[in-house]
């Protein structure tokens, strides 16, 4: 009887996104859910959901194994709800994340972002604190971004110098990569708690480690 | 191959080239093709320590000596990945090994033309070891049937029991660590490189989660030096063989049930389900921790019904063992069957199965149960017709034969093996190569069931004591009820007793 890993990944799909940035999450995306089926322990445990976030956030695919998991095509439009997602994500959580009986593992969760949030972040953020997330790797794309709000949400925050398409998909790359390594560890009766125990990330992705601030 | 080429020096004074390019990776180590394409060289990401290097200068010195250079050695080769020689490059050491066999990567791959594109990567055993895995997501031709996994069991236990015999413990025997071919009924050890030897060389590992024994998880959380702990060795590599065939025969962990012991904590959950709290979920005194197939995928509902397959279809050979490794010594290493025990017991199983009659069943062989009405487990398929078994006996003494405790099924092109006509001979490494082809050969023609000699030259129907039949070698014999065919071969002589059911 198996325990599930459910994976959130989070997309900032403003209109700041349009082009060449857009295009990389969404190859970034597909080779990742083709990496992870070639893992017969991530097909076993890992599943996986996305939400886009723009004028609005929505969920463009529920939690599904990943065999099951349909890629969803990204549209850019509006602003940036990243409160609005975070709300969205802890509706999602509690709504398909099993707390009772043979418990899910706590959820991983990476979120991207090349700009800075236009909605009320902080009640999001409040309403993240009623749910238990295992890991949140939240990563600023680009000048655009700003680390300070996503700080504010997570301690595991990565920054990509350009939001252009190698270093995008080296994110994503690295997220499959955690994946994988995430859906190894549960089955070790563990879970990941903190950078040191996700992959090493490639050169674009400096990491911020706020625990050491 | 484009990538550059390295060459490399060895400790026994050779030189390797290489590609430098990286073929594949482990936890430990990256792996490269050797330029002669029957080998890699996988290097430490680390430096080594000085403990780790003598250990590894043993392991490809006299370990390796004393398995691969014994008489029937070579038998070895395709039951071990075993390192030959060390390297160093100035900064990190490696291994040199053999290149795995090409049975051991995917010929087919996945379901709908591979959509999981799975071609030519290594067959891991995860992939065979969940139903939904193995059934709903791989091509029907990589499947392999219940007799390979019987045959799997089987070289996975010899390898055992040669480490063992050698004194050595494998330490991590898990899924990654043995590669298997269900489609050819083939096993290979591989990542020797951790083995442990009792007071000389001390695991790095605690082993691979689902084949760590409890004991080994009970005690993670003690220090180094607490006496308390417990580390891998060779009665723990036992723990891990028993879960290793029975995942692969029944696609199921033998501790993964309903009982759930931290509701709120699954780390917590996970470190008592495995360790202090481990329980069968088939005990037969307690069945609180039995499975719960309706809350299962439908791939997997099946083969979680233990009321509905329970581990002793495996015959009586295994449950017995199966029995001693999860139920009295789960909790007692020292009651735990040894990899000798299973060897034996998979040799037996192996004569006491026969074949479905349903195309569609996804086992197509099941064991004989020993009914007058045998049905296939795994489909309902009753058998039809007419069932010859032939009940082994032995000479102990002049004309006195007792029972041998072992059976032969008879199918459609059944194999009778110099095995099967004296006790003294085992399958195993040390089969002498004239002892390794049949003697003779069942068939069905014109509704009976006939026994073709082919090497017998002392085969004698002895049905009636008094009047023993010689039956020459091409000669055929009807395998009827109550058939005594008597065998002398070496120095020994053997009763086949025929029943028919």
């Amino acid at each position: 009887m198996h325990r599930r890993l459910p994976i959130y990944i989070l997309v900032d799909t403003s209109f700041s996104m349009t082009g060449e940035p857009l295009k990389a999450v969404q190859n970034g995306l597909d080779t990742l859910v083709k990496a992870l089926r070639q893992d017969p322990q991530a097909l076993e445990t890992a599943y996986l959901s996305v939400i886009e976030f723009n004028s609005k956030a929505k969920q463009l695919e529920t939690l599904k194994d990943l065999t099951s998991f349909q890629m969803p095509t990204l549209e850019v439009s509006g602003a940036t709800s990243m409160g609005e997602a975070l709300s969205l994500l802890v509706e999602c959580i509690k709504n398909e994340v099993l707390v009772e009986g043979r418990r899910d593992w706590k959820p991983m969760v990476f979120l991207l972002t090349d700009g800075i949030p236009t909605d009320n972040l902080q009640k999001g953020i409040n309403e993240l604190k009623s749910i238990k997330i295992g890991t949140f790797v939240a990563c600023a794309a680009g000048s655009g971004a700003k680390i300070e709000y996503l700080e504010k949400i997570t301690p595991l925050v990565v920054t990509l110098d350009e939001a252009n398409t190698e270093s995008i998909s080296s994110f994503f790359k690295w997220v499959s990569a955690s994946i994988s390594v995430g859906s190894q560890k549960v089955e070790q009766g563990k879970e990941i708690d903190a950078f040191g125990e996700l992959p090493p990330p490639p050169k674009e992705i400096n990491i911020i480690d706020l625990t050491k601030h | 191959m484009s990538s550059n080429i390295k060459t490399v020096q060895t400790f026994a004074g050779d030189t390797i080239s290489y590609y430098d390019e990286i073929i594949g990776s482990g936890t430990m180590k990256d792996v490269y093709f050797t330029t002669d394409k029957k080998h890699v060289v996988a290097f430490y990401r680390d430096p080594l320590e000085q403990n780790a290097l003598e250990r590894l200068k043993m392991i490809t010195g006299a370990y390796h000596k004393g398995i691969f250079e014994e008489k029937n050695g070579n038998y070895w080769n395709n039951l071990f990945c075993w390192p030959t020689d060390i390297v160093f490059d100035g900064k990190l050491h490696g291994v040199v090994l053999p290149k795995y066999h090409q049975q051991y990567f995917f010929e087919h791959g996945s379901i709908n033309n591979d959509f999981l594109a799975i071609k030519n990567r290594e067959k891991e055993g995860k992939w065979f070891s969940s139903p939904t895995n193995r059934f709903s997501r791989l091509d029907k031709r990589e499947w392999g049937d219940w007799k390979n996994y019987l045959r799997i069991g089987l070289l996975v236990s010899r390898a055992v029991r040669r480490m063992h015999a050698a004194g050595l413990a494998h330490s991590d025997l898990s899924y990654k660590n043995v590669l298997i071919s269900p489609s050819s009924g083939n096993a290979c050890v591989i990542d020797v490189d951790g083995l442990v030897v009792p007071d000389k060389f001390y695991p790095d590992v605690v082993g691979t989660p689902d084949f760590i024994a409890p004991e080994v998880v009970a005690t993670t959380h003690l220090s180094k030096e607490d006496e308390k702990k417990v580390l891998p060795s060779r009665l723990t590599d036992r723990h891990a063989l028993a879960v290793l065939i029975y995942q692969y025969l029944f696609l199921r962990h033998p501790l993964r049930g309903k009982k759930i012991h931290d509701m709120d904590d699954p780390e917590r959950d996970e470190l008592l389900i495995m360790g202090e709290k481990a329980l069968f979920i088939e005990h037969p005194l307690d069945n609180s921790n039995t499975t719960n197939p309706s809350l299962a995928r439908p791939a997997d509902k099946f083969w979680l019904d233990t009321r509905k397959l329970p581990y002793t279809v495996a015959g009586p050979y295994l449950s017995k063992l199966f029995k001693e490794a999860f139920v009295d010594g789960l909790h007692h290493p020292q009651k735990r069957p040894t990899a000798n025990d299973w060897e034996q017991a998979l040799i037996k199983t192996i004569d006491l199965i026969q074949p479905c009659s349903n195309k569609e069943c996804l086992s197509q062989w099941y064991v004989f149960d020993n009914s007058k009405k045998p049905i296939c487990p795994f489909c309902d398929t009753p058998y039809k017709g007419q069932l010859p078994v032939i009940n082994l006996y032995s000479e102990r003494g002049e004309g006195r034969f007792i029972p041998d405790d072992h059976r032969l099924m008879i199918y459609k092109n059944q194999s009778i093996f110099p095995w099967h006509v004296d006790r003294n001979i085992t399958p195993n490494e040390r089969l002498a190569p004239k002892d390794s082809s049949r003697v003779g050969y069942c068939i069905f023609h014109d509704n009976h069931w006939l026994f073709v000699n082919e090497k017998l030259t002392q085969l004698f129907d002895a049905t009636e004591a008094e009047e023993k039949k010689k039956i020459a070698i091409g000669d055929t014999v009807e395998l009827k009820d109550g058939l005594k065919l008597l065998v002398k071969y070496n120095h020994s002589a053997r009763l086949l007793l025929v029943q028919l059911v």
